[in-house]
């Protein structure tokens, strides 16, 4: 279908896992080039990225990619999306795609999370993905992923609006956090995205309503418990005033052990990934959600007080943005709208949310991929933080491998 | 307040109900504090505070000073000296008072947490409606029956609904007319323990014969007039192979014939089998040899 079109070119390694996600879903080849070419130590596709070409590939049939000798230039010819259905990528048995992220990865796992979730309603069979090796990051990390809770808690039940809301799961079998220098973990997640749907329902949210409850995940990785209760308490103590109904849930668990045989003893293992972190999420009476995410770095030495504190505030700032979509969740929501039917959409968001250098790489990227651009305008009514709403035309095109009844 | 929530344990709760009761505020209501601590008193002994009352009613502070003032004047008068700096160094105490969290709210955590923390994807409106049903199910205790009865009703329903759907597959509605309802009625009466059904009745062979025949006619012409259509069908159902096969002898009949009016009559084919073959095959068996 690809073959007549040319390929679409893009420069930079900027947003790779979106412009690939969007090469799927539209069945365009794209052709990426100066991949870090002006970096003299580091040039070409960094770890997590070839793990994202990997992923893409064991969920998807027929793609091709083509990576330059420097991995500078990347040509991705995208195939059918047909999850972990028995006999592609899967194990046989269990239908499981099992996927292992080398130790070099310093992104977390949100990274693959996030636009896997994109690609999975379009998906024929049911997306089951198991992530284990000695690069799965479940917390938050320095380079600005969110943690897995955060996705499983704000993410996926914004799928929900679409019409996409049976059979999600993401179980968090082992927690980890990032490991020395903010590379590796040994963590162990699972997703199951069992809804297909064969085009996102249309959405309208213009009302962001007011924010009734705060849940949150604190957790703790190898170290002690009494961290979780520090950060909640402080998170809390920021928080209670403002909303009654808040609560923090805490989770401990031991460090996950990564084999790292030596000369005299093969089979040695080490303990990575300690820490601990905070996912705060926000909902509003209208079903908007508000996340934030703060996890202690890999050097250590900052207190889970402060931890608390930055989170909690990180929260009031997400919300203090306004509209109905945290800044986290735009593109998530962006791009569905963009995949649903041929019908416009609308979404309030703050001024803030739409003014981000990624928001606007999203929309140049979509405008390139043939999408019509988006119509913004200001919000009516008592519009006092000076929401834009956004209206998306769909482009109506969904789930090819479900067009046939 | 905050001071009061960082001794709870990391899941807490906080229903704006039990809020009120448990964290009456610490600072600017002492008069609440001294009642407490008045109740307290007439229950146990008296409280020693190290830094001495927070603050006082002035009525309780008469009666703490009348007895320090009989202290005092039992050990001497120039203890007032001393008294005074000791009040100034005391005037900023903040007492905290934790009640450990109650039982019910941990089963609420619990539930809550559970909700939460699994795999799946938290539904924001199912986390607190624990606390609400229970709260609903006093109040409508009187309703109960009525939805047993009702509950029965419809168990009832669901269960003739299994057991007739076959027969409803192209009835529109549930409850079954005509032919299905006959049928559904014949299967109510198996169920209720009629030994044959309406439809299981003797009748002559000729007739049944002529039934099936003009069943399976009905299924061919179907079936073809769909091939020509170009609609596909189900499979056709595998025949019963239950009338195929030997027939179940009684015991003690004869094994070979049929013992009618007192004789044993044997067919053409009995005694055919009974003969053996006509010609043993000797010559063939010479010859191989």
């Amino acid at each position: 279908m690809a073959t007549s079109q040319p390929p679409l070119r893009f420069t930079s390694h900027k947003n790779l896992p979106y412009r690939l996600v969007l090469a799927t879903l539209t069945g365009r080849t794209v052709h990426i080039s100066g991949i870090r070419s002006s970096s003299p130590t580091n040039p070409g596709l960094a770890p997590h990225e070839i793990s994202f070409l990997r992923l893409l590939e064991a969920v998807t049939n027929g793609s091709q990619m083509e990576i330059s000798y420097t991995g500078t230039i990347l040509v991705y010819k995208p195939g059918l999306i047909t999850g972990s259905s028995a006999g592609t990528g899967a194990s046989s048995s269990s239908g499981v795609i099992r996927h292992e992220l080398p130790a070099g990865c310093s992104r977390g796992l949100s990274y693959f999370l996030v636009p896997l979730c994109l690609l999975a309603p379009f998906s024929k069979a049911p997306m089951k993905v198991l992530f284990t090796g000695p690069g799965v990051i479940t917390s938050a990390t320095p380079t600005g992923d969110m943690s897995v809770d955060t996705v499983r808690t704000a993410i996926l039940p914004l799928y929900n609006q679409f019409g996409i809301w049976n059979n999600i799961e993401l179980r968090v079998l082992r927690r980890s956090n990032p490991g020395p220098n903010g590379k590796g973990g040994g963590g162990e997640v699972q997703l199951v995205f069992g809804h297909q749907v064969r085009l996102p329902k249309t959405l309208h949210l213009m009302n962001p309503g007011r924010i009734k409850r705060i849940r949150g995940v604190a957790y703790s990785v190898g170290v002690s418990g009494s961290n979780n209760a520090r950060m909640i308490e402080t998170a809390r103590g920021i928080l209670n005033p403002l909303v009654k109904d808040t609560y923090v849930f805490s989770d401990v668990s031991s460090a996950p052990l990564i084999p790292a045989p030596e000369r005299n003893n093969p089979s040695a293992k080490k303990k990575i990934g300690l820490g601990f972190g905070l996912s705060l999420v926000a909902e509003s009476s209208t079903g908007c959600l508000f996340s934030a995410d703060v996890t202690s770095p890999p050097s250590g030495g900052q207190p889970p007080e402060d931890i608390g504190k930055n989170c909690a505030y990180q929260l009031l700032e997400a919300i203090s943005k306004g509209g109905c979509v945290a800044p986290a969740a735009a593109p998530t929501m962006l791009s569905l709208m963009t995949m649903g039917s041929e019908d416009v959409g609308r979404l309030q968001v703050g001024r803030d949310v739409i003014a981000d250098e990624n928001m606007i790489r999203l929309a140049r990227d979509l405008n390139k991929f043939g999408v019509p651009g988006w119509g913004l305008r200001d919000a009516g009514g008592d519009n006092e933080h000076g929401d834009v709403i956004i209206s998306v035309v769909g482009r109506g095109i969904g789930n090819v491998g479900r067009k046939v009844a | 307040m905050i001071g009061k929530r960082k001794r709870d344990t990391s899941v807490v709760s906080r229903s704006t109900t039990v809020d009120e009761e448990e964290a009456p505020p610490t600072t600017t209501d002492a008069s609440a504090h001294d009642v407490f601590r008045r109740f307290f008193e007439a229950q146990f002994l008296p409280v020693e505070l190290p830094g001495g009352p927070v603050s006082r009613n002035t009525e309780d502070a008469e009666g703490e000073h009348d007895k320090e003032e009989s202290e005092e004047s039992d050990s001497g008068s120039e203890w007032g000296g001393i008294s005074e700096p000791e009040d100034e160094g005391n005037k900023v105490e903040v007492v905290e008072h934790t009640g450990l969290p109650t039982k019910a709210d941990d089963v609420v955590d619990k539930k809550a947490r559970k909700a939460f923390m699994s795999g799946k994807v938290p539904s924001f409106s199912l986390d607190t409606t624990t606390k609400t049903n229970t709260a609903s199910k006093d109040k409508d205790e009187g309703a109960e029956e009525e939805t047993d009865a009702e509950n029965l009703k419809n168990d009832l329903a669901l269960q003739r609904l299994l057991k007739e759907s076959h027969l409803l597959e192209s009835a529109s509605e549930l409850a079954p007319t005509g032919k299905n309802r006959h049928k559904a009625l014949d299967l109510r009466m198996q169920s209720l323990g009629s030994k044959t059904s309406i439809y299981q009745q003797n009748m002559p062979s000729s007739i049944r014969r002529g039934i099936k025949s003009k069943a399976t006619q009905k299924e061919d012409k179907r079936r073809r007039e769909a091939r020509e259509n170009g609609i596909i069908l189900e499979r056709p159902a595998p025949k019963s192979k239950s009338n195929s096969g030997q027939r179940m002898r009684g015991v003690g009949g004869p094994s070979v014939g049929k013992f009618t009016g007192g004789t044993l009559n044997l067919s053409k084919r009995d005694v055919a089998a009974l003969q053996g073959p006509s010609r043993p095959a000797k010559g063939k068996s010479k010859g191989r040899r």
